[in-house]
């Protein structure tokens, strides 16, 4: 008889990341999430128009290409 | 097998094979008919230990996530470890509902007064902290909470069925293993992202208010909860959320109410964004519109919302993001975040289509705000 208890998960690993957007210009900064970050969070200088910036988003993406 | 002792059969003097391997096939099928529901009864006990050891592995991890988050990060001056397990066994109870009226009422005085006994003991456990970190710390109390219960409730049925070696209880707790293991699995997942205070995907809703209040007055118009007022082509929004970044859920309930009865505000809808469960089949990050309350937990707000917007005859319009139970509590994925532009972009369309220049609206952003301020 198979069991129906799932075994533990093969976890995909889960990479984060905070968006950085300027008002100004629209620009959009990726880069590694950092303690602290949150959304509104005042981010740096946009490197296209110096204007503050601010996190936008803050999600996960797999580090692997989902073949689903 | 067969062959082999078919083989070893016919090394016996006076022995035919045939007759002997007649014989074994004829115990067998009596032994399956009498004992059926034992083996079984024997394969589901061994199935629902492996389960049962899962999940207490998973709330011993929770707990000492709890504990080490607090000391560490909340700089707790005296060990946690004891007050945490007398946390993880507090109980509460629920009112009577043999006589519902004013049940919801009843209800909502024994959350209150659960939730802030949660935030005044975490308060007390902490002494000084920021209050991120006191929600954080709730937050991970109720995961370590929430496991211990399910590990309990679970070994007492393991315990009853092989005490009364009740086949029918051992089966139906086999049966319901594997959609337990994956919400216990789904709360302990949670911890990672509360820890450091990464948004969550049932964070969806106040990501697209959020985008409404930037760089606007806010007010408190509920415990944890805030307001922003804001225009879009004419129309005067009333924009609500949880106080982030903390992770608070916040009162939406007690906030409409007050915005229509105490402010005097008469909207002409009522928009409200939430994360949905989606349905095995259906895509993450899918947005679904509809009518009604969009807000999940208990009950109450959901009441409340409902009895006020009845009361004052405004419509309810609801604009939901699917995922899943564990996207809905773990950081928020990619699928998700990507849909806050498509839900403003509808949010944008109700308004313009439901109301006209000069309406008043109010726009929710229902979920637990971890990681999203405002």
């Amino acid at each position: 008889m198979m069991s129906s208890v799932p075994g533990p998960d093969k976890k995909t690993k889960l990479l984060v990341y905070t968006i950085e957007e300027c008002p100004a210009c629209g620009q959009k900064t990726k880069r590694a999430f950092a303690v602290g970050d949150y959304v509104t969070k005042d981010g740096a200088q946009c490197t296209k128009c110096s204007s503050p910036t601010k996190v936008s988003l803050v999600y996960a993406e797999s580090s692997k290409p989902s073949g689903q | 097998m067969f062959v082999l002792t078919g083989i070893a059969l016919q090394a016996l003097p006076g022995t035919d094979s045939g007759t002997l391997l007649t014989l074994f096939w004829i115990g067998f099928i009596l032994i399956t008919f009498f004992y059926q529901t034992r083996i079984q009864s024997y394969l589901a006990l061994n199935d629902i230990s492996r389960g049962l050891n899962r999940l207490k592995v998973m709330k011993d991890k929770a707990r000492k996530e709890a504990i080490d988050y607090l000391v560490n990060v909340g700089k707790a001056p005296a060990d946690p470890a004891q007050r945490v397990d007398q946390f993880l066994d507090y109980v509460t109870i629920m009112p009577v509902d043999i006589d519902p009226a004013g049940l919801v009422g009843k209800i909502d005085h024994i959350v209150t007064t659960n939730n802030d006994r949660v935030r005044a003991e975490v308060g007390a456990l902490l002494g000084q902290s920021s209050p991120v970190t006191v929600s954080i710390s709730e937050n991970l109390l109720e995961v370590a909470t929430s496991l211990n219960a399910i590990h309990k409730i679970v070994r007492h049925f393991y315990l009853l069925g092989k005490k009364t070696n009740s086949y029918f209880t051992l089966i139906q707790l086999q049966m319901l293993m594997p959609m337990i293991i994956q919400e216990a699995d789904a709360l302990l997942n949670a911890v990672d992202s509360f820890k450091v205070g990464q948004p969550v995907g049932d964070g969806i809703g106040p990501v697209v208010v959020s985008k409404y209040m930037l760089g606007k007055e806010k007010r408190v118009v509920a415990k944890d909860t805030v307001m922003a007022i804001t225009e879009y082509k004419g129309r005067k929004l009333y924009v609500l959320k949880a106080d982030g970044p903390m992770a608070y859920v916040g009162q939406p309930g007690v906030a409409m109410k007050k915005i229509i009865d105490e402010m005097g505000i008469k909207p002409s809808a009522i928009v409200m964004i939430d994360a949905a469960l989606k349905l095995e089949g259906e895509k993450t990050g899918e947005i679904a519109e509809g009518v009604g309350a969009a807000i999940g937990g208990i009950g109450v707000e959901k009441f409340q919302i409902e009895e006020v917007a009845t009361k004052a005859k405004v419509p309810l319009y609801a604009i939901l993001v699917k995922q899943s139970i564990l996207e809905a509590i773990t950081v928020m994925r990619k699928e998700i975040a990507e849909a806050a532009d498509k839900v403003v972009q509808v949010l944008n369309r109700v308004i313009e289509e439901k109301t006209k220049e000069g309406d008043e609206v109010v726009v929710a952003g229902i979920g637990n705000t971890l990681g999203v301020a405002q």
